[in-house]
């Protein structure tokens, strides 16, 4: 009995559930209180609550916006912690905030220097928020109809017809149009914006001719009133665009097309200058404003010294925004240099820096975040089970653990259970090897492997 | 008031050619805004117009039509959602005497449409009783110089699933019109093909 129903609920989450579920997707927050002191676990965040108070200050730093160029360094063992602290941030910082992800092995690229890669990344973590008059497009949903076509592969064909309470309008819908409307969950009944010139789909809520429905809705569901006169109109919207976009569509006639693509290429540093200029005028005019965001750049020990000597000046202009790398390396050597430093980052840059230390998690925490994860990834898992998951994850790791969670409800649903058991973390923990084992399995078959026909003392691993 | 419309169009950067049969002028505003017009030579009558403006945090925006419309075809892809070919068209297209409107693809029959001057006497508005249609414009010309709208000259027709709206032109718009044609025809124009490319 039980077997059905927990499909069926399966089948209602995929429905609504279209984003996958990546390593931090259970994070929602850094989990602080008012007064910034770290729950024990909240918001998808366990332990490491001293690092989490540490971030905590930084984001109020962040959140008035006077500071510039500040830069925080999350150092810790790997796996515990600091991509999901710089994540946790991101979010608690909300959307309005540019946040700019990037890992420091995605600057070296052929076709940009690293500077300017780096600039680019600096440039889109500062907002600008200005009043600029858009054409947008606002009604109420008559009706969505997509059509896929009848061969299954090829264009999906799509129209959309809106009204509102004078007139009636049918739309032809391209593409991306149809992608985004189907993530919005747009259906007829609803009243939505559509921003012309970005395509952006913003759901009011519901018409109130159909509060009757008999739907399921949630109790967030708000009702508004079927909007009056043209459909098209032209209104002053508040929105917040990078200082990159303002630089791309700028750089060249074929303007903002270029964004979509990706294809920006290296932009003039004439161009740079006479932005800069643009924005300085407007915040004196007070037509707008300037939004901090915050730059995190995951495995810095990857730049170069080139890059660490930018970055000391890239932080001195008052148009900085906030950086936080992270790194798991000890003293190392610095990258483009034969001299080794902390964290593989220069002194002088490090000076600059507030660190923050993350530390190897305890048994409790690591059955908690083992816990949660099992709830993301929609896992039943017994509590022997559990407790089992969390001693592999003491002795190994706690990647490797959580690793074995979906493999180990694969394995359970094979043989038609509904709750992964003890059996079924042994069976995958011994098919699937963790690091130390797998060094363990190469030290002692080393011969047997390719290229060893020759008796070497050791391979070249640099 | 006439004047400084005027003033406003001496003092732009003007480029003018002649081709196909039509003047085609260029203004480019001392705001940066560009203006294009094209006249028919034989009668001199408006059949474009069309304004390209600033966006405001720069980048070059799209024609908008004013006069005329945009002959071309309007990608889906790109534009991400566009009108349906089933809905009405709205163009304007003046004659001599008149500011003329034609709406094209209007299945209704004649008593649906109710066209009319809004309070503030900025607006004509076209309603339809069954709600399928409604357009609010105003004039550009008549608010350039700054003149309301009287609803004893305007008037609407219905034929051949076309509505035609037509506003009267009031004495000062006819009179700018002749002054800025006889501007026009004082300008020298490139004419099309005849560019000197002889080999010296």
């Amino acid at each position: 009995m039980a077997a059905p129903t927990v499909e069926k609920v399966q089948e209602i989450r995929e429905v609504t559930r279209i984003e996958r579920i990546g390593a931090h997707s259970h994070i929602r927050g850094l989990g602080l209180d008012d007064a910034l002191e770290a729950r024990n676990v909240s918001q998808g965040m366990v332990g490491q609550l001293e690092a989490r108070r540490a971030a905590g200050i930084i984001l109020e730093m962040i959140k008035e916006g006077k500071i510039a160029g500040r830069a925080v360094l999350i150092a810790g063992h790997p796996g515990t912690g600091k991509t999901a602290i710089a994540m946790g941030m991101a979010q608690a910082l909300g959307t309005d905030t540019p946040f700019t992800s990037i890992a420091g092995s995605e600057i070296f690229s052929l076709e940009m220097s690293k500077t300017e890669a780096l600039t680019q990344a600096f440039r889109k973590s500062i907002g600008v928020r200005i009043k600029e008059e858009t054409e947008i497009i606002e009604g109420e949903v008559v009706e969505i109809q997509i059509d896929r076509p009848a061969t299954g592969t090829g264009a999906k064909v799509g129209k959309l017809t809106l009204k509102t309470t004078e007139m009636e309008t049918i739309y032809d819908l391209g593409q991306k149009m149809i992608e985004s409307l189907t993530q919005e969950k747009v259906q007829a009944g609803d009243i939505i914006t559509i921003d012309k010139a970005t395509g952006k789909i913003t759901k009011l809520g519901r018409s109130f001719t159909r509060a009757r429905d008999y739907d399921a809705m949630g109790a967030q569901t708000r009702f508004v009133q079927c909007p009056e006169g043209e459909l098209q109109k032209r209104k002053e919207v508040v929105h917040t665009v990078t200082l990159h976009e303002i630089d791309v569509i700028n750089s060249r006639t074929q303007g903002f097309l270029a964004l979509f693509s990706g294809d920006t290429g290296e932009i003039k540093s004439e161009v740079r200058e006479q932005i800069n200029g643009k924005v300085a005028e407007w915040r004196e005019e007070g037509k707008a404003e300037i939004v901090p965001g915050v730059l995190f750049i995951d495995e810095v020990h990857m730049l170069d010294i080139e890059c660490f000597s930018f970055l000391n000046r890239a932080l001195e202009s008052d148009m900085a925004p906030i950086l936080i790398m992270a790194t798991n390396r000890g003293i190392t050597r610095i990258r483009g240099t034969h001299y080794q430093s902390p964290h593989g980052i220069p002194i002088d840059l490090l000076d600059r820096l507030l660190i923050i230390s993350t530390v190897p998690y305890e048994e409790k925490e690591i059955k908690q975040i083992l816990k949660i994860r099992c709830e993301e990834e929609d896992v039943e898992m017994s509590d022997d089970a559990l407790t089992v998951l969390t001693r592999i994850g003491m002795e190994t790791s706690l990647r490797y653990a959580i690793q074995l969670i979906t493999t180990a409800n694969l394995v359970a649903r094979k043989r038609k259970a509904t709750e992964v058991d003890v059996d079924d973390i042994k069976r995958v923990y011994s098919l699937f090897l963790d690091e130390s084992r797998s060094t363990q399995f190469l030290k002692e078959y080393q011969q047997e492997f390719m290229f060893n026909e020759m008796a070497t003392e050791t391979m070249e691993t640099s | 008031m006439a004047s400084m419309w005027v003033e406003n169009l001496r003092k732009a950067q003007k480029t003018c050619l002649v081709q196909n049969g039509r003047r085609k002028i260029h203004f480019t505003l001392t705001d940066g805004t560009e203006l294009a017009e094209e006249y028919d030579l034989r009668n001199d009558e408006l059949v474009v117009r069309k304004w390209r403006r600033k966006g405001t945090i720069g980048g070059i925006g799209k024609w908008e039509f004013e006069v005329g419309e945009e002959l071309m075809i309007r990608n889906l892809e790109s534009e991400g959602l566009v009108e349906n070919s089933s809905n009405p068209i709205f163009t304007r297209k003046d004659t001599k005497t008149a500011f003329q409107w034609r709406v094209r693809n209007l299945p209704y029959p004649k008593e649906t449409y109710i066209v009319g001057i809004d309070e503030g006497q900025q607006h004509i508005s076209i309603r339809t009783t069954n709600k399928k249609y409604y357009k609010k414009f105003d004039i550009p010309d008549m608010n350039r110089i700054q003149l309301a709208l009287e609803q004893e000259n305007l008037s609407f027709a219905y034929a051949n699933n076309t509505l035609i709206v037509s506003y009267q032109k009031p004495e000062p718009i006819l009179e700018l019109e002749k002054l800025l044609q006889e501007e026009f025809r004082n300008m020298k124009a490139s004419k099309d093909g005849d560019v000197d490319c002889t080999p010296s």
